[in-house]
Order: structure tokens, then sequence, then C-alpha cells
């Protein structure tokens, strides 16, 4: 890989009560590039991404071991501050799910819980996160209407804008464009396309031509496990494993 | 970093003791329950306190048999749950099915406002209105019954069972409705047989709820039912004066010398009606628990709704229903009561077998709309009656000098100024006291606990706090802050009993408004980085505040019109003067009412004028809180 490994997941177990949801996956995800997670419904895929920033801590029954190496460290070892990790590991959610509250609000949030105040550095920020979510032309009239009252491909770039307000490193995208149409879903394509430049992303998709599209790599989930994981054209037109070669061409899933 | 962490952590630890205050209070109040009624138990017995034929605690001997008072208790809340049952649910239907905006609009203002009426106008109500009408229509000797107590209990449960069956049916999820609207069921049909059955666990809840309000009811009874302590005879008349544990509490504990066998025997039944209560509370905090099990899931028990209507889980609520169906109905066959209420439903429930199948689905369902809409309209005239007859008798009383001057000649003159402004002082303290420690409480079970055996003590806690009777509280009061402390009969002793008394409502109410927050808002805060607090004050709160607020208006409302635990921890009938600390008695408004209504003869008009001022303050407080809760929605969606 010709960059280095951003995240470095590491024999990864989770348990949902009695339910092994992830069996012993171990993969690489290189900087600066796209990774897709593909694979059919149930198959861990979202599991998996909510691993790397933690967020499967607010689900009470999940249990996760194996370590996950951000930068060669273990977001798992105890003394992890996990907010800290949350504002590098930023995370965009399957259903746009933005505050009930203003666009710029929305926006604002994530800088301002990290400390910062009200003033001109906050509103460049927004403007800026705004821009980098391609929905600044768009919405700049009206910074302070509700975010409720955006279309649902606006509210997901509104999400993707609050996400980059915080800096992040990585950028997790579970299903971003799962409730979306197909012409919201091509400007997030695009989005995510700029963003490989000054982020890492990882994107779960339900969409092998979204993963063939956007991504770098991709790894492929069946029940639970990560069956082949390497490069997108490789694993799209030479798979290795024949679990992987059936579910790419459409014969389940 | 570190302080980050610390304050994290302190804001935790902080949250957590308002969770577990509720808890500490129980188990306080237990101790000193028991610690006062435990001589009764030994010099009387427990056999005699609940099964003696006979209370006569003046008489010589001195009697202390507590049979007509737990007999008067089951038959007048009984009766109240038939009312407010079938009444309640059907209202909540048509508020969340069918009610045009219009109605709607209508209505659940009107359900609120019954909610607030103080139960001592409830009470002034049946006594110098409601019972007249019964003496005339039955010719009868007197109307202070059975029968009125029910009504009155019934009426005054009713807004719990609305508000929460609403809630439950609210919270069905379209997707359900839909689904079953695109097989070609029609509206009724869906109801029937989606909406209802998937609102079960509310719906259960409303109507144990509307129980727990209606059993521990002090002033309304004690004022509509004559308080004649004798099982009616036969024990289906309705029309027999009859009292209950409650009234007895109410109307003898604040003659009897301290220390006597007959003041602790006032406590050992507290313990009674107390431990009666709670056993119901935990009854159904089961029944719901187990549905709620079944329905949702264990995963599903927090932030993730999943809910399946298979096969075998209508089946078991089924089979829950009907334990619960056994349990009432071996609790009044017991009490012979029975008789009629089965026989009644039996018959509703076999004509309804018999006639449905042979209506066509489109006539049936024109029947059982029509009967909602009735249920609506019959709530509103309720409501009307009760204002119209109240205000059109109490209007004339109002004068600036009444609103401003002391009272003179036992009330029969003068004003009640001084009982304005001391209600005002134990609204504002007891609000002061539950709304901080309710909200914190409710913001840790929600937000922070992981359900396990602490969570269960602290919701036992609150369910525990909630289900004890108003009546109670004033025991406790008196036994703990009065005596105890000796605070004497003060101010602060009547705002903390009062807070402690419209806690839970707080809790609950807080932490339903913060379940309703979607799980992807915290998680999308949290992604971001935000800790724990700042997404619950950030994020969860603000969503949740109008509920929080709605909550609040509801306690507020009993706060202010409670008379039971204030009767013997902080009121006086008659004083000139404003109290100068905390610790001075005050008058106040219910109480003042009470006093006029049943110890001072030739003073109805300043009764009804006590009545309508005491409306009006309550319902000052209710609109002032609507109004902002209204323009928050406007703001904020």
């Amino acid at each position: 890989m010709e960059t280095g490994a951003k995240l470095n997941v590491d024999r990864l177990n989770v348990f949902y009560g009695d339910n092994h949801a992830i069996i012993d996956a171990s993969m690489k995800m290189p900087q600066y590039r796209v990774t897709a997670l593909i694979g059919p419904s149930g198959c861990g895929k979202s599991t998996f991404i909510r691993c790397l920033n933690r967020m499967n801590d607010v689900i009470e029954e999940c249990r996760v071991d194996g370590a996950v190496y951000l930068d060669g460290v273990d977001i798992y070892a105890k003394d992890t501050d996990v907010v800290q990790l949350r504002k590098r590991v930023g995370m965009v959610f399957q259903k746009p799910n933005p505050f009930p509250k203003s666009i710029y609000e929305n926006i604002a949030y994530g800088p301002q819980v990290h400390g910062m105040k009200k003033g001109k550095e906050l509103d460049e920020i927004v403007e800026m996160s705004l821009r980098q979510a391609a929905l600044w032309e768009e919405v700049k009239d009206r910074l302070d209407d509700s975010a409720m009252g955006l279309s649902g491909g606006q509210q997901q770039r509104l999400c993707i804008a609050r996400c980059l307000a915080i800096n992040p490193e990585v950028v997790l995208m579970d299903e971003p464009c799962s409730a979306l149409d197909p012409i919201a879903t091509a400007k997030i394509e695009d989005l995510i396309d700029q963003l490989k430049k000054e982020y890492t992303v990882v994107i779960v998709t339900h969409n092998m031509q979204q993963a063939a599209r956007v991504s770098d790599y991709t790894g492929y989930f069946y029940l639970g496990k990560l069956i082949e994981f390497g490069n997108t054209k490789q694993i799209f037109e030479n798979p290795r494993e024949e679990s992987t070669e059936n579910y790419i061409t459409g014969r389940f899933g | 970093m570190r302080w980050w962490d610390f304050k994290e952590k302190s804001i935790k630890y902080i949250l957590f003791i308002a969770a577990i205050f509720a808890t500490i209070t129980v188990i306080f109040i237990i101790g000193f329950l028991f610690a006062e009624g435990f001589p009764a138990f030994r010099e009387v017995g427990i056999g005699t306190l609940v099964a003696g034929p006979e209370w006569v605690p003046t008489g010589v001997p001195e009697r202390y048999g507590g049979l007509p008072l737990v007999i008067g208790t089951l038959l007048v809340t009984g009766g109240a749950v038939l009312i407010c049952g079938p009444l309640g649910v059907a209202c909540a239907l048509f508020l969340s099915q069918i009610a045009p905006p219009r109605a709607r609009f209508v209505l659940k203002p009107a359900v609120e406002l019954l909610a607030a009426i103080p139960s001592v106008v409830y009470g002034f109500f049946g006594l110098s209105i409601m019972a007249r009408w019964i003496k005339v229509a039955f010719d009868i000797p007197t109307g202070e019954t059975w029968l009125n107590g029910s009504i009155l209990l019934g009426i005054m449960a009713l807004p719990t069972v609305v508000s929460v069956s609403e809630e439950a049916l609210t919270a069905v999820p379209r997707e359900f409705k839909e689904a079953s609207l695109a097989v070609g069921a029609n509206k009724w049909q869906t109801i029937r047989s989606i909406i209802l059955p998937g609102a079960l666990s509310g719906i259960t809840a409303a109507i144990v709820l509307g129980l727990g309000r209606a059993i521990g009811e002090t002033m309304a009874v004690m004022m509509a039912t004559g308080n004649a302590p004798i099982i009616p005879k036969p024990v289906w008349n309705i029309f027999s004066p009859i009292r209950t544990i409650t009234g007895t509490l109410g109307t003898e504990m604040g003659e009897v010398p301290l220390g006597s066998i007959h003041y602790h025997s006032l406590f050992a039944l507290a313990v009674i009606l107390f431990g009666v209560v709670i056993i119901i509370n935990f009854i159904a905090t089961w029944i719901l628990g187990y549905i709620r099990k079944k329905q949702y899931g264990e995963a599903g028990k927090k932030g993730r709704f999943r809910v399946s209507l298979s096969h075998e889980v209508i089946r078991s609520i089924k089979r829950v229903l009907s334990y619960t169906l056994g349990f009432f109905l071996l609790t009044f066959l017991y009490f012979a009561l029975g008789i009629i209420a089965v026989g009644g439903a039996i018959l509703v429930y076999l004509t309804y077998r018999w006639v449905s199948p042979r209506l066509s689905r489109k006539r049936s369902q024109g029947i059982a709309f029509k009967a909602l809409w009735a249920s609506g309209i019959a709530t509103i005239i309720i409501l009307g009656v009760l204002l119209t007859f109240i205000i059109a008798r109490g209007a004339p009383a109002i004068s600036w000098d009444f609103l401003t001057k002391s009272p003179r000649d036992s009330g029969r003159e003068g004003g009640i100024f001084p009982a304005i402004i001391g209600t005002l002082y134990l609204v504002a303290g007891a609000i002061g006291v539950a709304l901080p420690i309710g909200i914190g409480a409710a913001i840790y079970l929600n937000e922070y606990a992981r359900e396990g055996r602490i969570t269960k003590l602290i919701r036992m806690g609150v369910d525990a706090l909630n289900g004890t009777p108003s009546v109670v509280f004033g025991l406790f009061g008196m036994a703990f802050f009065v005596l105890y402390l000796q605070f004497g009969r003060s101010l602060i002793a009547g705002q903390l009993t009062l807070g402690l008394m419209i806690l839970p409502t707080i809790v609950r109410t807080t932490e339903e408004s913060l379940k309703f927050v979607p799980m992807t808002l915290r998680e999308g805060s949290l992604a971001l980085g935000a800790t724990q607090w700042q997404t619950v004050r950030r994020v969860v709160l603000p969503p949740s505040l109008p509920g929080i607020i709605t909550g609040s208006i509801l306690a507020i409302g009993r706060a202010a019109g409670e008379t039971a635990p204030i009767i013997f921890t902080a009121a006086v009938f008659i004083t000139r003067f404003l109290p100068d600390s905390v610790f001075d008695p005050v008058m106040a408004l219910p109480y003042h009412l009470f006093s006029l209504a049943v110890g001072v003869p030739n003073s109805e008009t300043n009764a009804y004028g006590t009545a309508v001022v005491l409306l009006t303050v309550v319902l000052l407080i209710n609109l002032g809180a609507i109004i902002i809760r209204s323009r928050y929605y406007r703001e904020r969606l």
C-alpha cells in the first residue's frame, strides 16, 4: 500500500448478547483513500464501522474484543478518551439526523462543544464546512432556518458538513445514500471524491456500483466474517473468493 | 483533560443522588409510618384493623375495626374505574385517531383543565351541587353517597387515563397503521386490531394510574360520600353513604390527641393503605414490564424501537390481560361487587360479540366512531357543567376587597388575601424542591444509567412514591417534618411535603419526553466528540423541553390544589398575617375552601368565591404554561 495505514483493525470480535456479530475481522485502511465495506444485509458491516469510533459503546448489550489502531494507538485501550477519539474519527449516519436546530447551529455545534466561542472564526468554519459539503450555495441565505426544512439530500450533506466542521482525520459513512434519491446520491459521491484529498474515508454501502465508483479499497463481509479485502479494482474484476464473486455478480444479496 | 473528566463525573454523581432520592424518601415514609403505627398493631391487632366490623374510635369501649373503611375504599374506587376507564380510553382514541383538528383543539385543553381542577373543588362541587341532584333524582334521604363519590373520582381520574392512553396510542408507529390500511382494512378495523393492541401496555398503565389517583384521593371522597363508616346494605347499594380509609385519615387526624391509640391506629391504617397501593402498583409495573419485554424483545429496552406483532406476542398479551382481569375479578368477587361489574362487562362483551359479526364493517365503524365522538363531547360537557355552576355562584362574591382583605367572622365576611399568598408560597417552594431533583433523576435514569439493579431500585422508588396517596404524604410530613424535625406546623413543612408529592410526576414526564428524542440525535452528537453532558444539555434537553414543561404544569396544578398534604403540615384556617419566615404556618386556598364548606355554616357565598379564586389561580398557571409550550413548539419546528 502506497500510504501508511490510518486505521488498523486487528482480530475484531463483536457480540450482541449471545449473537456473534463480527468474527475475527482484520484489515488496514490506508490514509487519504476511500475504503468501502460491502455485503448483504445483516453481514455486520454497519456494526464493524461503528467499532471504528466506538459508537457501539452507546448500545448496552454490545461487547467488543480485539484492537483497532488509529495511527498505531489502540482505541480500545483502557485510557482512551472516547470524546477525543470521536473528534478525530467523525461519522455520518444512514438516515440524515440533523438536530432540530437551525442550519447554522447544526454546523456550529461540534466546534462549540469543543470549546469554540461564537464569533467570526466560527462563522468561517460554518461557511467552509458547508462549502466542502457542497451545500453552501443552496443554504447561504437561510442559515437561521430550521435544518428540518431541508430536503433529505440536503440534510445528509448538512450532516457531512457538521462532521467536517470538527476537522476530523477519518470520516466514517454508514450507508450515507441509502435514504436518498439518485441525484442527491450523485452529489454525495462527488463529495466523497473531494473528501479523500484531506480525509481518510470509510464507507459502508449496500450498492456495489457505488463501491466500485467511489472507493480505492473494498472489504466484503458475509455472515459476520470479512471474506475478502483488497484493491477495489481487483475485488470487482478478479475476486479471489467464490462468495465474493457470487455477491458481486448478483447471484445473491 | 482531567478537569473535563472531573466535571463529567461529578455531574453524573449529582444526577445519581437526585435519582436515588425518591427511593430514600420512600424508605423514610415507610419507616415513619411503621414507627407511628406499630403501637396500634400491637394493641389493637392487625386482624381487627383490616377486618374488624366496626370503627368507633370515640365510643366506650373504643373500637378500631377497619372493615367498613376497606370496603368503602374498594367500592368507591371500583366504581370510579368503571367510569373513567371506558370513557377515558374512548376519549383517547377519539383524540388520537379520528378527531378533526378543531375538536382536538377544544377537547385537549378541556382534559388538561379537568386535570388542573383541585380535588377540593371537586369535593365542594360534589358536596354542594351534585349531592343535591342525586338526592332529588333518586328520591333518597341524602345525596352524599357511594355513587356521588365514584362519579367524582371517575371524573378526577379521567384526565390521567386520557392523557396516558393518548400518548400510548400516538406512539404506535405510523408504518403499522399504513400497512393495515394498505391491505384494505378500514379505519375502525385498523384501530381495533392494530393500534389498540400496539398501545395495550400504555393503556393498561393509564388505567392503573387512574386507579392509583382514585384510591389515594382524600378531599373529594371526604366531602362527597357522607363519611359514614358503614358497609352498604346490601353491599351493592350505591345510594348508601360510605367512608374510605383516606377519608378517615383526613377527618380524624386533625383532632386526634398525639400519642393516643387512636393516633397510632390512624397511622396503622395509613400503613395498610400504603401497602395496598404499593402492591397494586408493583403488580401493574410487573404486567407492564412483562408486556414490554414480550413486545419489544430484550434488546429493545433502550433507544432502539423494535416492535413485532407476531401471533405469539399477541397471544402472550392476551394471556397477561386475562391474568390481570382474573386478578381484578377475584378482588371484586371477594367483595361481592363483582356481580354487577362482571355481569355488566360480560353483557357488553356478549352484545358486542353478537352484534359485531352481524354488522357490515362500515356500519360497525359508524357505530364505533359515534361512540368515540360521544365520549369526547361528554368530557367537554362535564367540564362545562362544573365550571358553569361554580363560577355562576361564586362570581358575585368576587370583589377587590375579597382579594385583598383578611377574613372576618370565621370567613363568612372579609377576604382571602392571606390564603392566596400562602398558596403561592407553598407552590413555589414545592416546585423549587421537586423540579431540580426530578429532572436530574430522569436524566440519570434515561441518559446515564445502564439498566440493572440500581435503576430497578430507583424506578421502584419513583413508582412507589407516585402511587403514594396524598394523605399519606400528609401523615408523613406531620410525623417527620412537623414533629420529628420540630419544624412545627409551618410553610416549609408544607413545601417539602408537597415537593415530595409532585416529584414522581416530574421524573416520569421528563423521562418520557427524553425517551422521545431519537437515538440518532444522541449518536450524531456523540460522533462529533461531544461529551455525555454536552449531548444531554444541548441536544437531548431542548427538544424534550415542551414535554418537561407539560409535566411541570401538571405538577404545579396538583401542588396548588392539594389539600390533604398540607392539612396537618402547614395550613391554618384563619390568620390575619402573612408568614414572616418559613417556620410560620400559612393559610391556603384549598384548605380555606374545605374549612368553609365543611365547618362554617352560612358561608356559601364566600366558599363559592374561594372556589372561583382557586380555580382561577390554577387555571392561570396552566394557561401560562400552555402558552409557553406552544410558543416553544412554534420556534423549534
